[in-house]
């Protein structure tokens, strides 16, 4: 596929996305009543908000909800197992950039060794057109120190740059040509200006950051299991299992699964959201639990995020920096805070002259 | 000699699956159920789908996904002997919501099966070797198909030796095999109980009290171990004093389980999905993973 530029009037917008709102489905961020912003479904083209800063909650759910029936099952007389996954298109709108990378690496995880047929179906019938950000990073994000934004160079099926009175227009897959297709009347070829204007705003944008994350120290230490367990352990003793970090981290994919009884006599195996940062997480029946301790859990969900283990494994590290376990975290065990705190505090456990080296 | 559990020739997921969707289970129907103990039960399967039933093959060591229509699903490791092909074996210990539906179950019930899931005990690797198994309660239970197979290649292993131990004379799984596995010359049979009662004339003590009792040459043997983490533990430990490298111990693991294809994150050992690439390790791969250590 041939990478090429046009250019989308701001003017064309509304004509653009209510055409496309024919084809599927539109998500997109959303003012709600509170002033918060979130991802849902779009009603119509006016209510895309499309000047947010950072939205608190990630698409994640469009495309593995937070609860998701496998299949349903009748077991009285004659066993009957009917799957139900039907996804319809969709279209994620306005989705920024670390969103994105964090919905790349879900696709890779769901699809090796082994393909999750449900992801998968959500995935295939998903357009996302990703929008760069040029407006001022919020103060949590950071995004620049892994790889994932504020813009993309693949991933991304549309990406739109704003350009004032017009979108930059670009398409990234074969999937997001199909989509652009029927409404490529409205599009207008771009200027060597206009690729200029956005490399301009690209510039800019890696100077607004305020956020640094020393995750590479961190892959480290952690790789290596060289963090004392005494410093996870006060990581995590302020932590209050609430779960948030996880559940807003557009990168976290566990799950657990249950078969709940309908009201008509039927059962629904049911697939829902679950967190490491929970005890019986890893609780075994016979009542041992390998991760006994707050700390235990809290290492369990940083090893995950950086070690370079998981980086061979999955081929990046597993953080988009998109600053939501931040915001999210009563207690401010975010990523940028932990991976700063361990290198802060391994300081302290190295010998004299790696300290000299060190500082 | 540089021991591997290796990827099994068939693994739901990978090679075998019977249906467009993984998490979809086989119909299968209980044909059996033998008392082992006042907690667990041993069920017969066979699946309703005769031309699936020919085409299911299994190693020993992997394990399958149980559903209880109704109650859920539980990961249990396969216990029958793997040349059978006409049915298959579960053992199963009484512990919460799923493994209560299944000690409901009567002959004739039908529970679902995914699987196999996991790799498998390093049985080719193995040969001409010496055997040594060392296993505590229910931990039997995934190395049963392992003990039938080397039983019936018998020549290709040097001495077998099994160690087993229970907490009481009646929380013994398979008696009629530990009798019957006693009387072969072929192989040595040792129990132990934690606690004894008037019946029984054996050793009493954890199961590594028994390794005073026996000759084991740690150069030349591989030792196969299952059971609860704070036995395997003090086993691994005895078998490096004996001699044994970290690669020639072989473990089973147990992990809470959801999906058995390494998605549901809950088996996940640092960056090891014990569903997919487990359950089976040797100590020298344990020790690579430092969530693992002794
Ligand atoms: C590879 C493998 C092989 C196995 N092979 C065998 C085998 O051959 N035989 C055998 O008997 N077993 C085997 N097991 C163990 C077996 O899978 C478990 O005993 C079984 O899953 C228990 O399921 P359950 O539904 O009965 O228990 P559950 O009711 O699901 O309880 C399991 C755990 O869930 C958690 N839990 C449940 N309810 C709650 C709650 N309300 N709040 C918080 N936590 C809760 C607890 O941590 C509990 O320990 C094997 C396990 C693995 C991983
Ligand atoms: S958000 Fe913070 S308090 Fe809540 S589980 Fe995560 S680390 Fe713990
Ligand atoms: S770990 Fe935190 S910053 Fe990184 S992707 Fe997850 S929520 Fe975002
Ligand atoms: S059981 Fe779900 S990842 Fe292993």
């Amino acid at each position: 596929m041939k990478k090429d530029y046009s250019i989308l009037k701001k003017s064309d917008v509304p004509a653009f996305f209510a055409s496309l709102a024919n084809e599927m489905q539109l998500i997109g961020p959303k003012q709600l009543f509170s002033g918060d912003v979130t991802f849902d479904v779009i009603q119509s083209h006016k209510d895309i908000y499309w000047d947010y800063g950072h939205v608190v909650y990630p698409p994640k759910r469009f495309l593995l909800p937070h609860f998701e029936d496998m299949f349903r099952y009748t077991c009285d007389q004659e066993i009957k197992i009917e799957p139900t996954c039907n996804p319809q298109p969709q279209a994620i709108v306005g989705i920024r950039s670390c969103d994105v990378a964090a919905i790349r690496f879900q696709e890779n995880f769901f699809s090796y060794p082994i393909v999750d047929p449900y992801y998968k179906e959500h995935l295939n019938n998903t357009v996302l057109f990703n929008l760069v950000c040029n407006t001022p990073p919020k103060k949590e994000c950071f995004c620049i120190c892994c790889d994932s934004g504020p813009w993309l160079e693949s991933g991304f099926d549309v990406q739109l740059t704003d350009l004032g009175d017009r979108f930059l227009y670009e398409v990234g897959s074969d999937k997001g040509e199909k989509a652009t297709e029927p409404r490529a009347y409205m599009l207008l070829p771009a200027t060597p200006a206009d690729i200029e204007a956005r490399r301009q705003i690209e510039l800019q944008a890696d100077s607004r950051f305020q956020t640094v994350s020393y995750v590479a120290k961190a892959i480290n230490f952690i790789s290596a299991d060289e963090v004392p367990a005494k410093i996870w352990e006060d990581l995590g003793s302020t932590c209050f299992r609430c779960g948030a970090c996880t559940n807003l981290c557009p990168v976290c994919t566990c799950f657990t699964v249950d078969d709940r009884e309908e009201s008509d006599g039927t059962f629904t195996r049911c697939r829902s959201w679950d967190s490491c940062q929970y005890a019986g997480f890893t609780r075994e029946a016979s009542g041992h639990n390998p991760r006994p301790t707050f700390g235990s859990r809290v290492a369990r969900r940083f090893y995950h995020k950086t070690s370079y283990q998981y980086i061979i494994r999955d081929g990046r590290h597993g953080c988009v920096g998109c600053g939501r376990c931040i915001t999210a975290c009563l207690t401010k065990l975010g990523l940028p805070d932990v991976v700063k705190r361990i290198r802060r505090e391994m300081h302290e456990f190295l010998p004299p002259k790696e300290k000299a080296a060190e500082v | 000699m540089v021991l591997t559990p290796a990827r099994p020739r068939r693994m739901w997921g990978v090679t075998d699956q019977p249906s467009a969707n993984l998490y979809v289970p086989m119909i299968a129907i209980v044909q059996e159920i033998i008392d082992e103990t006042p907690d667990t039960k041993t069920f017969r399967l066979a699946f309703e789908d005769k031309e699936y039933a020919k085409s299911f093959e299994w190693e020993p060591g992997q394990f399958v996904e149980v559903t209880v229509f109704g109650a859920g699903e539980a990961p249990i490791g396969f216990a029958s002997d793997p040349n059978e092909r006409s049915f298959f074996e579960i053992t199963v210990v009484e512990r919460g919501k799923v493994t209560r539906a299944m000690h409901a179950l009567k002959k004739g019930d039908k529970v679902g099966i995914r699987g196999p899931f996991g790799n498998c005990w390093p049985l080719e690797d193995m040969k001409g070797k010496n055997v040594l198994i060392v296993s505590g309660g229910c931990g039997l239970a995934p190395l049963r198909p392992a003990i039938l197979q080397i039983l019936a290649n018998r020549k290709e292993y040097g001495n077998f030796l099994l160690l087993y131990g229970a907490r009481t004379p009646a929380d013994r799984n398979y008696k009629y095999d530990l009798d019957a596995w006693a009387k072969r010359d072929d192989m040595q049979v040792l129990e132990t109980v934690d606690v004894g009662d008037e019946s029984w004339k054996g050793n009493v003590g954890v199961v590594t009290t028994l390794f005073d009792k026996v000759k084991v040459d740690g150069e030349n043997t591989v030792a196969l171990t299952c059971g609860p983490p704070i036995m395997i533990k003090f086993v691994t430990l005895e078998l490096l004093k004996m001699g044994f490298s970290a690669d020639r111990i072989v473990t089973s693991q147990e992990r809470y389980m959801k999906c058995g294809v390494g998605k549901c994150g809950h088996c996940c050992i640092n960056h090891v999905y014990l569903c997919t690439e487990g359950p089976v390790f040797t100590y020298a791969q344990m020790k690579e993973l430092f969530e693992l250590k002794l």
